[in-house]
């Protein structure tokens, strides 16, 4: 009964109430499904076969299976993308960043090439030892001196 | 004895310590009977049992579940009746 291409009806989960076709069988038990549903395994007592059978052949895509179901009168919706529009924010982030860090650089620049570069010339002026000469004081030679010279 | 307008019993009484110690009773709104299956009569899973006032605010997907008939019927009996339309 689940053979490929037997087209059946979802009675089970959030997709129930809707019409899909088995594309590939696994085993006795599940079987990988296709169609107003999403391409899911599922267990065959989640699904009611109807008496339509579809020539596809086994792992068919998507748009295969639509082309025959169109030719069923059951229709597939279209799946919309969205689209990225958070990117754009990220930018102008970016660039506010940016925009604001450019004029802080020149600034140091230009405060750097004002300045005069003031070495500081370091005199050491070591203190020298300042050495005392005592005057030497000549004392008056007395009389016993002289006449022992004199001897 | 009560305020006049607790006496009747439209207010469920619970009992509690307060933390002095003190016993008293609490006078709350009664809780809706929970949802139930008008097939099987069983009663509905993912269907919470809370006041409207709650109920309000709370996300649809937290109040049924998300497959047809979800909140109305029993899986059993949702089954049932997509089986019945397939089969025509």
């Amino acid at each position: 009964m689940f053979e490929v291409g037997r087209v059946c009806f979802k009675i089970a989960g959030r997709d129930s109430n809707k019409y899909c076709v088995i594309v590939e069988k696994v085993d006795d038990t599940f079987v990988i499904i296709d169609g107003q549903t999403r391409r899911k395994k599922v267990n065959v007592k989640h699904i009611e076969p109807t008496d339509k059978v579809i020539e596809i052949k086994a792992g068919a895509d998507h748009s295969v299976v639509v082309e025959a179901f169109s030719k069923l009168d059951i229709k597939i919706p279209l799946k919309k993308s969205k689209k990225p529009t958070e990117r754009q924010k990220k930018v102008k982030a970016v660039k506010v960043k940016k925009e604001k860090k450019a004029p802080k650089a020149e600034k140091k620049a230009t405060v750097k090439e004002e300045k005069p570069v003031v070495k500081k010339e370091e005199v050491k002026t070591t203190p020298k030892a300042e050495v005392k000469e005592s005057p030497k004081v000549e004392k008056p030679e007395t009389e016993l001196e002289k006449s022992l010279k004199e001897e | 004895m009560p305020e006049r307008k607790l006496r009747s019993r439209s207010f469920r009484r619970v009992k509690k310590v307060t933390p002095g110690g003190r016993n008293v009773t609490h006078y709350e709104r009664k809780k809706p009977k929970p949802a139930s299956c008008p097939v099987t009569g069983e009663l509905l899973k993912g269907v919470p049992r809370e006041r409207p006032t709650k109920m309000k605010n709370m996300p649809k997907t937290r109040k049924r579940p998300e497959r047809p008939f979800g909140g109305v019927l029993s899986s059993k009996a949702s089954r049932a009746v997509l089986k019945e339309k397939a089969r025509q």
